[in-house]
């Protein structure tokens, strides 16, 4: 069954994006990631144009990550004063990306830019995660718990100015480094259409040393207003949401993510995250692949960007 | 632009007229949709162009007799980018610009082009995806810089831009797409490829008598989107705010809504 998407101006067939959306919707319920760094690259492989995938993407992060907001706002796991601060950072990441992505459109490069962001990302997620989760089921095999690795105390931070206080959080630090990580979200939200949960939480959980309890909850926070603007951005800007496109994706994601939450409870965390590694190399290699490989044309045409 | 050249045609029809009125043929023709809807089920579809000639000199055969037909749609600038390896990377690298390029261009005719008259009439008339004028190219850089290319550069870039077009089934050559019933009737049909681009199209059919073109007729032919597809396009980019404002809560209320049938289970 064929419709035709207003705004990308092509015609797909329903039941591919239906079934896209439930396979990453399946995906993020069993990792508990958004999943846009996994739709984004499938929609350009789909055909979608870069700017429409993008911003279309963005709106679906928007639905998906209320859902987990407000499940952990019911439970009390969000601290919004941290929340606010990442938030600060993230508005001003995510115009700032909307610039960049205007900038590389009109030279030309940002299909090749969103390729080679992703393959950097990819790759290094994906073998972070993996060399993780193998060590973990090592230790596991030999039964001795693996040691809560908590490296040295990041000194510098504490030499910075402006210290707030995080109660929920139990935090006495400068604000700079949760602005800085919110800006850096912000941007790749912006250039890839993605919320950005995957180098949040990491970041939070080992640069701004916040209690595994309430990373998700306030990461979920950030990304639901962060992409909220970026969605409204990139209508503004670029004019490439199309609305039948997400609204296809979030029935999808929505269904799929029941499924993936259940199939996630008969697995152990430890191999979860080595699937989910392995699902993240792979797309990392062959975006990485169609890069270095010798195009089958080497003209490609557009039309002229509407702001040049 | 094509109308202005079939004004200067038509007066040197007129005045040829005026020499041999006898001798002239002319045409009668239609489309068989004067307007095509895109909605949310359109994946394409075909126009039908059919007509008559209408010989005034009934005894003759007309042995060296073409028809061809032409759409064009409306035209817009298009970047032509080459790739170049840089770090054992493809990088988009020169661009040219065409000023005036046909969003799409369909030719059909009896016989290949070639036959049916001199590359100077083709030319003029612009028939045959060889011969528009894209208007004056710009190179430029990849630094953005404008530069100045070799003329066979330039050349292969035209013929990057003819064959991506082909490929995306918007530039079409179909000789021998049109074909006569019997002495004077003849049909064309010519595809409309699902990722058209909306606007004023023009159908032109030439007769062409001994390689010269005696007569032409152009007629309209809006493509547009319409029901919910037009409202939703329509409302993107005259109102990209409320658009975007709208399609964001909207995402929002979907999540709500996800999350409160959750609860419920």
């Amino acid at each position: 069954m064929q419709i035709y998407l207003p705004i990308a101006e092509l015609p797909v067939n329903v039941l591919v994006i239906l079934a896209m959306g439930a396979a990453v919707g399946f995906l993020s319920g069993m990792f508990g990631v958004g999943g846009g760094f996994l739709m984004t690259p499938l929609l350009i492989f789909l055909g979608i144009p870069p700017a429409v995938a993008v911003g279309t993407q963005s709106t679906q992060v928007v639905a998906s990550s209320v859902t987990g907001a407000l499940a952990h706002w019911q439970r009390g796991s969000i601290d919004f004063k941290m929340g606010g601060v990442l938030l600060a950072g993230g508005v001003l990441g995510s115009l700032s990306g909307i610039f960049i992505f205007r900038l590389l459109t009109r030279l030309g490069q940002i299909d090749l830019a969103i390729s080679l962001i992703y393959v950097v990302f990819l790759t290094i997620i994906g073998t972070l995660m993996m060399t993780e989760s193998l060590r973990a089921m090592r230790a596991a095999a030999r039964g001795t718990p693996l040691p809560a690795s908590r490296g040295g105390q990041h000194s510098w931070m504490h030499g910075l100015p402006f210290k707030m206080r995080f109660r929920r959080s139990k935090l006495y630090i400068s604000v700079i480094p949760p602005i800085l990580v919110g800006y850096f979200v912000g941007m790749l939200s912006a250039i890839m259409g993605v919320g950005g949960g995957f180098i949040m939480v990491p970041a939070m959980i080992y640069l701004l040393r916040m209690p595994t309890s309430v990373v998700i909850g306030t990461s979920l926070f950030q990304i639901v207003f962060v992409t909220a603007l970026t969605g409204v951005m990139h209508s503004v800007e670029n004019q490439a949401v199309d609305m039948v496109l997400g609204l296809l994706l979030v029935i999808g994601g929505v269904v799929g993510a029941q499924y993936g939450v259940r199939a996630a409870m008969r697995l152990k965390g430890e191999h979860l995250r080595a699937l989910l590694a392995l699902i993240v190399l792979l797309m990392g290699l062959r975006l990485g692949w169609d890069l270095v490989t010798t195009p089958p044309d080497l003209f490609s045409i557009s039309d002229l960007a509407p702001h040049s | 632009m094509r109308m202005g050249a079939l004004h200067k045609w038509a007066i040197a029809a007129f005045l040829a007229l005026g020499t041999a009125p006898a001798l002239a043929d002319q045409l009668v023709t239609d489309l068989s949709e004067h307007k095509i809807a895109i909605r949310s089920n359109f994946t394409g579809t075909q126009i039908l162009l059919f007509g008559a000639v209408e010989a005034n000199t009934p005894g003759e055969r007309a042995l060296d007799r073409d028809v061809i037909v032409v759409v064009t749609g409306p035209s817009r600038a298009m970047t032509v980018r080459r790739k170049a390896r840089i770090a054992g990377i493809w990088v988009n690298h020169d661009s040219l610009v065409f000023p005036r390029v046909p969003s799409y261009y369909a030719v059909a005719s009896t016989r290949p082009l070639e036959v049916t008259a001199g590359i100077d009439i083709l030319k003029r008339e612009q028939i045959g995806i060889d011969n528009v004028d894209l208007g004056t190219p710009k190179a430029q850089a990849m630094d953005g810089r404008e530069e100045i290319l070799p003329p066979d550069d330039e050349a292969s870039f035209i013929k990057a831009l003819i064959r991506n077009k082909k490929r995306e089934k918007l530039f079409i050559s179909d000789p021998g797409g049109v074909t006569f019933l019997g002495q004077t009737l003849f049909r064309a049909t010519v595809d409309i490829p699902a990722n058209v681009p909306v606007g004023l199209y023009t159908a032109t059919v030439f007769l062409l008598r001994d390689g010269q073109v005696v007569d032409a007729i152009a007629s309209p032919l809006y493509i547009d989107k319409s029901g919910l597809e037009r409202f939703i396009y329509r409302l993107a980019h005259a109102q990209p705010l409320f658009y975007g404002l709208v399609a964001v809560l909207g995402a929002a209320l979907a999540g709500w809504l996800a999350s409160a049938l959750l609860r419920e289970r």
